[in-house]
């Protein structure tokens, strides 16, 4: 049979493993955002703590991410579940440029515009709150969308050590030399890609203040 | 505000997109070599012809970690393992010599940790081979290792990277056995191992128990009378879930206990690898032959 | 130097200095009041430090050594937050919230300070026609608006919690030389209605002449002179003849009607 028979044959098979790699993809993102974001604030209130921490996800973002996968797997009770550690080890790649995207994008707000709520005696819980977030929600937005198509990414490797997810079929696909069942993973994962790229720059636009 | 609420329905419709659930069906995995694609395809089509049930197959998983993981994700829910890969490579515990034991052992931890169910015993144990050629044996009429161990110093033996390194591999076999061969042995891929043997180039090597080629090649597995080497016995490993769902399941699996002999798996091994039949093929003519 | 009124002063400062850093001085021995209802110029170059002078009201900035008082207390005792929001506060730049309407940016200190919503609402008309700009701008945005309007919005925002201080940085700096004439005229008449205790930072003399009842010259970060607008002008003292100099002939002509504006 043909891809598209293929495709069409086994179709709550593929959506299935689409699923699984949605779930730790938005998962992931998901703590990283939960982690990040407060990170990232925080980072803009204490200048001394910036260096550290974004050089501390930076160095996390040069660890090739097979090499996490395999130094994470002895590690209780993350390494006894292949979709905990994945989501561990993804969690952590989305960290820098959810922190960053945070901190530049607060760092970015007209400082007139801080100095004014500043003056007229807005306390520093508000004016994060109703000015800087607001404005900064764009560039933290941006910063959710390269993390979300890393993660995607990513998530095609963690099949590796088990996960499921898309990257199964591929693995699958070449152990069996199957050029169909590689593609049935390769092509959701792009699609999952570039849609959580369009969708998410679609919101990024619309939350940037113009 | 609004932009806020926006982002979080925008989250939540993702992950709640992400539950994903399975009909009817049932998924049978195995690892990506000839044995396990045969043993998987006898589970499956074993339970669609017993019970109807529509099965998936999920074949050329990389290994026992990913089913392991596959099979505790709920990714599938049959697949074939052996019971010392189980215990050593699941459990992390230290093999006993004694099969009962360790099946027994597997099937208790099993059932305990991760609510999954094992066996029956299929009926063939894929344990490592010491194999010499059958003229050899013959020659000097050996039937074990411990006989076989006054030859050694005459002969040159070739075994796998794995098995050298493995703790269970060639140091504890030749202290257990006091083998000293003429030189050091040759290393060398396990594919070509069969091949050196025949040609003469060794004399003695370690393959798989199953190993399609043995009888083909004339080829002679010295008894492990010592019991050095732990029990590699083939069992299904199910999903409790899957059991309590279908009974009819467990009733077709336990109809394949102790069906499959050594011989049996290096007969189907070989029509697979040597002969390049169908494994589904193959697989249906060995149950109809076997009356299942 | 003018002597200012008797009676409690709304701001004095008290031998203010600001050091940033460890060496630079940009204030030094800074001491003067401010009268409640008058409106004191904060007159110099770029970098005379008047903008630093101004920001030590309102605790953007702290002192290194002196005391500023506000309405009598020190400032360290005050509720930063307090005592903000009682002073109105704008700026050159503006800093409208450009995710704000016009009448959510009028309307902050209001909001921040859980006044009824309804009460906002009529706050927000009322300022918009205090400042002139017309009400169907209240439902628009910062970016929609001429630097004019935007400017007008600042005000109106300052204004808007009726603050009795109000602080201005140049705040008609950045306007074509008509709307700028036309906005410090309208300042004027509003002044004479509300009445407010006003700091306005300028370096251009004749706004200062226009708006102030007294001019303060910081030159160097030192209080160089402190005069009404006429006595400013007849002023002998060399750094504010060079100040008038620098501002060309027009104000060589003493008979020229400037007024000096009471406070009252």
């Amino acid at each position: 049979m043909n891809f598209w028979q293929f495709m069409s044959h086994n179709r709550t098979e593929v959506l299935e493993a689409t699923a699984q790699h949605l779930y730790l993809v938005a998962a992931s993102i998901a703590l990283a955002a939960l982690i990040g974001i407060p990170l990232g604030i925080l980072i803009t209130r204490r200048a001394v703590l910036s260096k550290p921490v974004l050089g501390a996800a930076n160095i996390i973002q040069t660890i090739p991410s097979l090499a996490l996968f395999g130094f994470l797997l002895p590690a209780p009770w993350i390494g006894e579940r292949a979709d905990r550690l994945a989501i561990l080890a993804l969690t952590l790649y989305s960290l820098l440029p959810l922190i960053r995207n945070t901190y530049a994008g607060i760092k970015g707000v007209d400082r007139a515009v801080i100095e004014a709520g500043r003056g007229m005696g807005m306390t520093d819980r508000q004016l994060l709150w109703q000015v800087e977030l607001p404005l900064a929600l764009g560039v933290i937005i941006a910063g959710v969308r390269v993390a979300a198509v890393i993660s995607v990414g990513l998530a095609t490797i963690a099949a590796a050590i088990g996960a499921g997810g898309l990257g199964e079929y591929i693995f699958r696909g070449l152990a069996m030399v199957n050029n169909q069942v590689i593609l049935a993973g390769a092509i959701p994962a792009a699609i999952l890609a570039i849609a959580a790229d369009v969708g998410l720059g679609w919101l990024e636009k619309r939350l940037s203040p113009s | 505000m609004k932009q806020y609420i926006s982002i979080l329905l925008f989250l939540s419709a993702l992950l709640v997109s992400c539950g994903p659930g399975r009909e009817n069906r049932i998924v049978v995995g195995s690892k990506n070599f000839t044995e396990q694609l045969i043993l998987g395809e006898i589970i499956a089509q074993q339970i669609e012809n017993k019970t109807h049930l529509p099965v998936e197959r999920k074949f050329y998983l990389a290994g026992t970690y990913i089913c392991q993981q596959a099979i505790l994700g709920g990714r599938i829910d049959i697949f074939p393992e052996y019971t010392g890969t189980a215990l050593t490579a699941i459990l992390k515990e230290t093999p006993s010599r004694k099969r009962e034991e360790v099946l027994t052992r597997v099937q208790s931890e099993y059932a305990r940790r991760f609510q999954l169910a094992v066996g029956p015993a299929l009926g063939f144990d894929d344990t490592f081979a010491i194999e010499i050629r059958g003229e050899d044996a013959r020659r000097f009429s050996l039937k074990t290792l411990s006989q076989a161990a006054t030859y050694t110093p005459q002969w040159r033996a070739g075994f796998g990277y794995e098995f050298m390194e493995r703790p269970d591999g060639y140091q504890g076999l030749v202290s257990t056995y006091g083998l000293h061969f003429a030189e050091k042995p040759r290393i060398m891929d396990l594919g070509l191992l069969t091949r050196a043997l025949k040609d003469k180039q060794v004399d003695l090597i370690a393959g798989n128990m199953t190993d399609g080629l043995i009888p083909v090649l004339d080829l002679y597995v010295l008894e492990d009378d010592k019991y050095y080497f732990p029990p590699y016995e083939a069992v299904p490993i199910v999903r409790q879930e899957l059991l309590t769902k279908h009974p009819e399941v467990k009733a077709a699996l336990d109809e394949l206990a102790g069906k499959i002999s050594d011989d049996d798996m290096r007969q189907l091994n070989f029509a697979v690898d040597g002969q390049h039949q169908d494994a589904a093929q193959v697989v249906k003519e060995f149950l109809k032959r076997k009356n299942l | 130097m003018s002597q200012s009124s008797q009676g409690q002063p709304a701001i004095e400062f008290r031998e203010v200095c600001y050091e940033l850093g460890s060496s630079r001085e940009l204030l030094h021995n800074l001491s003067f009041r401010v009268d409640p209802g008058e409106t004191l110029v904060l007159l110099g170059r770029s970098g005379s430090g008047k903008t630093t002078t101004l920001k030590l009201i309102n605790v953007l900035l702290e002192p290194t050594a002196g005391e500023i008082l506000v309405n009598g207390k020190p400032l360290r005792e005050w509720d930063l937050i307090r005592l903000r929001r009682g002073i109105g506060y704008a700026i050159q730049e503006v800093g409208l919230f450009p995710h704000f309407t016009v009448a959510r940016n009028i309307g902050l200190v209001p909001q921040i300070e859980n006044w009824a919503p309804d009460r906002v609402k009529k706050r927000v008309e009322e300022l918009l026609r205090l400042v002139g700009l017309d009400e169907k701008l209240a439902s628009r945005y910062p970016r929609e608006l001429s630097g004019g309007q935007r400017q007008r919005v600042g005000v109106a925002r300052a204004l808007a919690a009726d603050p009795p201080i109000l602080l201005m940085d140049e705040p008609f700096g950045a306007l074509d030389p008509i709307t700028r004439v036309e906005l410090q005229r309208e300042f004027l008449a509003l002044q004479d209605r509300l009445k407010k205790t006003v700091v306005f930072v300028t370096h251009d003399l004749r706004e200062a002449l226009l708006l102030g009842t007294r001019i303060a010259l910081i030159d160097g970060g030192k209080l160089a002179a402190m005069h009404t607008p006429r006595e400013f002008l007849r002023s002998p003292d060399p750094l504010v003849k060079a100040y008038v100099d620098a501002f060309g002939a027009e104000f060589r002509d003493h008979d020229r009607p400037i007024q000096d504006r009471g406070a009252s």
